[in-house]
């Protein structure tokens, strides 16, 4: 069965969640094994920030304040492993196997403790057009941004909602390239929320404080912001040359070879699920989260820390790995009482911090009936092009839940394991049956959760 | 509305029953289970296959060669009523032989059924193809591979295809149906027979249990068999492929949209239709001896799905004695027996001839007189 | 359709081969931003049902950037670095099925 590799703690993602984890384990004398996908350490908010391309007055502070937790990183005796993508995991009595590809092949892992810190993605939000080139996440303009120094150089046109919009807008303000307009999503009226939640306004005030500036230095930049946005279309022939969209009550159309979109973002939710892990839907996050104790523990012998968890932002992600680190540890404490100290520091400052998400979401909250109201051409599933129309008739044949309308029209079968239109299906059903996303439930989620080939695979077996 | 019949499951075993019933004009109402349940018709090969069936019960080898002669005008009659491509291809397939000692079995196998059926001497043909002869119909063989039995009457079909266009046809033609509403319990009533579930109870004059491995609970209420126990196997799927015309084998074949479909494995391990890496990489390796090119091809998607295994391996087809009007439906060849299922084995049914038609596939041959 | 900013600090560059042609690179872009950098969005891939796609995450989840590197097919793109003598095709052939 290949080569068997073994370690007593195992973590997964090298973002903030994963780093300050293995940091904390590595004080306590634990040399955890950390497997990541990316070439260097940092997750989605620190990428490259071991050798940064940007500097500070066009990324914002938030990005190199992630430099004291790489430097600890790379000073702490940790067993890092870029570059590494996680394909499978089973629980077992004794621990957790994993099956890892990197450069070398497929190795097999058994571990007796395991840290699920795999991040956030963008969250999937389908319309007509959506998937013509020329279309991004607004995530992966500012990957080009972080690993490049690399802007449009056409103006583009942002559109969706979220905190991260403002923030690639206000980026390309700064690199001198403002974007051309943003079709926020948000009704004007939900900025006035905070007027409403106070409590949790003046918690979160730093947040808010930050966003109100980012919007303000917008409108000095002269960027229209059309707030209220109720329909978007991206149309042309081979990539997009227009963006049409729906605000106060008309059509509008703008010319543009560049729509950069974000609608959120949602725990990634792949290898959670393929390893048994329960998924409660959260009214709030608008998506499902793994269900996890006090402790950030999912199961027997998993924890899951950082956005994997809940979309809590970077800093939480940082608190809830050095939390996850402690509750691993405690199986072992002889220095109890200063951990218990450690514990609900942390605790308290994650429960203070994480005040202002009700009012984030409330603020920044979707429509659910979105995709039911798009046209039947849009595509839902990117990999296998199935559009709504597909999945509608489906639906009326007998396909009763995601799986079996998985099985009716391939939607969910392609590369991507369904990580594209897994929500989306989930809206979809919940709106065309009333039924609560819960009760419709979720694809469910099998091996390889990373590509890998039979090749690779085929080298693990036992008399090969 | 009260029913002539209640069907309880909706895998391609009660649907296809199903549509043979309602296309007869009968009032039919499938009660199913939800999204998530055991459900054989949504994990499986989708091999239409006649080779290797019935080794030691020719009935049932007969069955099958006739199943899959009537699966092409079957096929055509579905897609012409839905307009959805089951992609049903009958040209013939090969099951491998990866030594000399599994060649020799295999031929002496297939000799021995054939001189036990006249209606197999005359029509079940087959041919041992060495490595090389096999390169023609299974190009890029690799070099391991000892030979094979090739038979015209082997064929594939996408299976989930097939489950989705009776569902369509039998919507179409009136049947009602019933998600997430798993029956709890069976019984007789003043006028047929009575289906309670959490929420509310159904009625018909006929009952037939197409539960798969719900059978185990449901049958043996009605005074039918339950003895069925369920048999994983694990499937890998590549992602999409250039299209090579080779011929299905049940150990691997090329689905419509150039996926390579890999499985053929037979695990007893109760209820769990998980995957492990052991029998995973063993599908892997043998994959890629059987056809080196796919070494590169990256793996998609892993799955395991359970059989629903009788004693002996055939299909249990019966009719209560005790308590006429209910039937008990079970096969691990679902796919293969769709075609003889919508048409002969619905026509049995609504002749209430089952018994007497089908006898060699009643309960009645797991009879162990000591347990009654 | 995508430039490097001034202000950007100054990176090691690396040969790479796309499609035949060489290009100088900066080391620190992937595959797909290499791509995206050199030849834009509008030639990146041809989808299975015939169109043109690109990617869309650049973080390993949707499989838009599918790209052949090194002679291996279907490699996701924003998850490799470009490296020096790397050899990188798009698969602009379409599909491989409809048909
Ligand atoms: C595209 C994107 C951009 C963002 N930009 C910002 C920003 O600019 N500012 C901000 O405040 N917040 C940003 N966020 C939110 C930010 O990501 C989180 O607040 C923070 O990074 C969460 O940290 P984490 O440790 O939980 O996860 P992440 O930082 O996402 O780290 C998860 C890591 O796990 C790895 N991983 C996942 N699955 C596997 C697997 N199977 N095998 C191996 N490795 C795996 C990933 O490659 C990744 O490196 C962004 C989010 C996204 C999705
Ligand atoms: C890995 C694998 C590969 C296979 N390959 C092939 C092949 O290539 N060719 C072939 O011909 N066959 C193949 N088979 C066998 C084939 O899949 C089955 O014979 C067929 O699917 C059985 O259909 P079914 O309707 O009896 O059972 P199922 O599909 O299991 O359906 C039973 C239905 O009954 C419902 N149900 C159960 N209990 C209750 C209850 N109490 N109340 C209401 N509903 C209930 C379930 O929810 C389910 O929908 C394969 C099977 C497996 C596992
Ligand atoms: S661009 Fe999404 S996976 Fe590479």
């Amino acid at each position: 069965m290949g080569e068997l590799c073994q370690a007593e703690i195992a973590i997964i993602g090298a973002g903030p969640a994963g780093m300050a984890a293995a940091i904390r384990l590595a004080q306590a004398g634990i040399r955890p094994v950390v497997f990541d996908m990316g070439n260097a350490p940092g997750g989605q908010i620190y990428r490259q920030l071991n050798a940064p391309v940007i500097g500070e007055t066009l990324s914002g502070t938030d990005y190199y304040r992630g430099r004291r937790l790489l430097r600890d990183f790379s000073r702490a005796d940790i067993d890092y492993r870029p570059r590494s993508q996680v394909w499978w995991g089973q629980c077992e009595s004794d621990g957790v196997s994993l099956g890892v590809v990197d450069s070398a092949g497929a190795s097999r892992w058994h571990v007796h403790r395991l840290l699920l810190a795999t991040g956030s993605m963008e969250r999937s939000w389908p319309f007509p057009g959506w998937q013509l080139p020329g279309l991004m996440q607004a995530g992966a303009a500012q990957i080009l941004f972080k690993e490049g120094g690399l802007v449009p150089e056409a103006s583009p046109v942002l559109a969706g909602s979220g905190p991260l919009l403002y923030l690639l807008a206000w980026q390309y303000c700064r690199a001198g390239c403002a974007p051309q307009r943003i079709l926020d999503t948000t009704p004007a009226s939900r900025y006035r929320l905070p007027l409403r939640y106070l409590r949790g306004a003046w918690k979160g005030r730093h947040y808010l404080m930050k966003g109100s500036r980012m919007m303000l230095a917008l409108k000095r930049a002269g960027v229209p912001i059309h707030h209220g946005v109720e329909a978007l279309e991206a149309t042309g022939r081979n990539r997009v040359e227009r963006v049409h969209y729906y605000w106060r009550g008309h059509w509008h159309d703008q010319d543009t070879s560049l729509v950069l979109t974000h609608f959120g973002v949602v725990p990634e939710p792949q290898l959670g699920r393929a390893i048994g892990i329960p998924y409660d839907w959260h009214e709030g996050q608008q998506g499902f989260l793994p269900v996890r104790n006090a402790s950030l523990q999912a199961r027997d012998r998993v924890w899951i820390a950082g956005d994997g968890g809940g979309i809590g932002g970077a800093l939480n992600a940082e608190r809830e790995g050095r939390l996850a680190a402690l509750s691993m540890l405690t199986v072992s404490a002889n220095d109890v009482a200063d951990r218990e100290r450690e514990r609900r520091r942390l605790e308290h400052r994650r429960a203070t911090d994480l005040a202002v998400r009700p009012l984030l979401e409330a603020m920044f909250r979707l429509p659910s009936h979105w995709l039911s109201e798009q046209p039947d051409t849009t595509l839902v599933c990117r990999c296998e092009s199935v559009s709504l129309g597909e999945l509608r008739r489906a639906i009326e044949q007998g396909a009763v839940g995601p799986n079996q309308l998985k099985a009716f029209t391939r939607c969910g079968m392609g590369p991507c394991q369904g990580r594209e239109c897994g929500e989306s299906v989930t809206r979809l059903l919940s709106t065309v049956q009333a039924r609560p996303p819960q009760e419709v439930g979720y694809y469910q989620v099998r091996p390889p959760v990373q590509a890998l080939s039979l090749g690779e695979l085929a080298a693990m077996a036992t008399d090969a | 509305m009260q029913s002539d019949f209640l069907i309880i499951g909706g895998g391609v075993v009660g649907m296809a029953v199903a549509y043979g019933l309602v296309r007869a004009g009968q009032r039919v109402t499938v009660l199913d289970e939800s999204d998530d349940a055991f459900r054989a018709s949504r994990g499986n090969a989708g091999l239409t296959w006649v080779q290797g069936k019935g080794i030691g019960m020719p009935h049932y080898a007969e069955l099958s060669l006739d199943a899959s002669l009537s699966w092409p005008a079957f096929a055509a009659e579905l897609e012409a009523r839905t307009e959805i491509d089951i992609e049903h291809e009958c040209r013939g397939g090969v099951d491998l032989c990866f030594d000399a000692p599994e060649a020799k079995a295999r031929q002496r196998d297939y000799a021995e059924l054939q001189s036990s059926s006249r209606h197999l001497a005359q029509h079940f043909r087959w041919e041992y193809l060495d490595r090389q002869a096999l390169q023609t119909c299974l190009p890029g063989l690799g070099k391991s591979i000892h030979g094979g039995t090739w038979s015209p009457h082997d064929g594939h079909c996408n299976p989930l295809h097939l489950l989705r266009a009776l569902h369509a046809a039998c919507r179409s033609l009136g049947m009602e149906y019933h998600a997430g509403t798993p029956v709890l319990s069976l019984s007789p009533c003043l006028n047929g027979f009575r289906a309670a579930t959490p929420d509310t109870e159904f009625h018909a004059e006929r009952v037939i249990v197409a539960a798969g491995l719900g059978a185990r609970t449901l049958a043996p209420m009605l005074g039918l068999t339950g003895t069925v126990r369920p048999v994983r196997g694990q499937m890998l799927v590549t992602e999409r492929m250039p299209r090579v015309e080779q011929l299905p084998t049940p150990q691997l074949r090329q689905t419509a949209t150039g996926g390579y479909l890999i499985g053929d494995t037979h695990e007893e391990v109760g209820f769990d239709k998980g995957v492990s890496l052991e029998v995973m990489s063993f599908l892997a390796d043998r994959a890629v001896r059987i056809y080196p090119f796919l070494r590169q091809a990256r793996l998609i998607r892993a799955w395991g799905a359970l059989r629903i295994m009788t004693p002996d391996g055939a299909p249990l087809y019966e009719a209560s004695s005790r308590y006429p009007g209910a039937y008990n439906l079970n096969c691990h060849s679902g796919i293969s027996l769709a075609a003889f299922h919508a048409n002969e084995l619905a026509r049995a049914i609504i002749d209430d001839r089952l018994e007497e038609r089908w006898s060699a596939f009643s309960g009645a041959r797991f009879d162990v007189p000591a347990h009654r | 359709m995508f430039q490097r900013i001034a202000e950007s600090s100054v990176i090691d560059g690396v040969d790479i081969q796309l499609d035949g042609e060489i290009y100088h690179i900066p080391v620190t872009l992937s595959v797909a931003a290499a791509v995206l950098f050199i030849k834009g969005d509008e030639e990146y891939r041809r989808h299975v049902d015939g169109h043109a796609r690109a990617p869309f995450c650049l973080m390993g989840c949707c499989h838009e950037c599918l790209i052949t590197i090194d002679g291996e097919p279907n490699r996701r793109g924003c998850l490799v670095s470009v490296a020096e003598g790397m050899s990188i095709e798009r698969q602009l052939e379409g599909s491989q099925d409809d048909g």
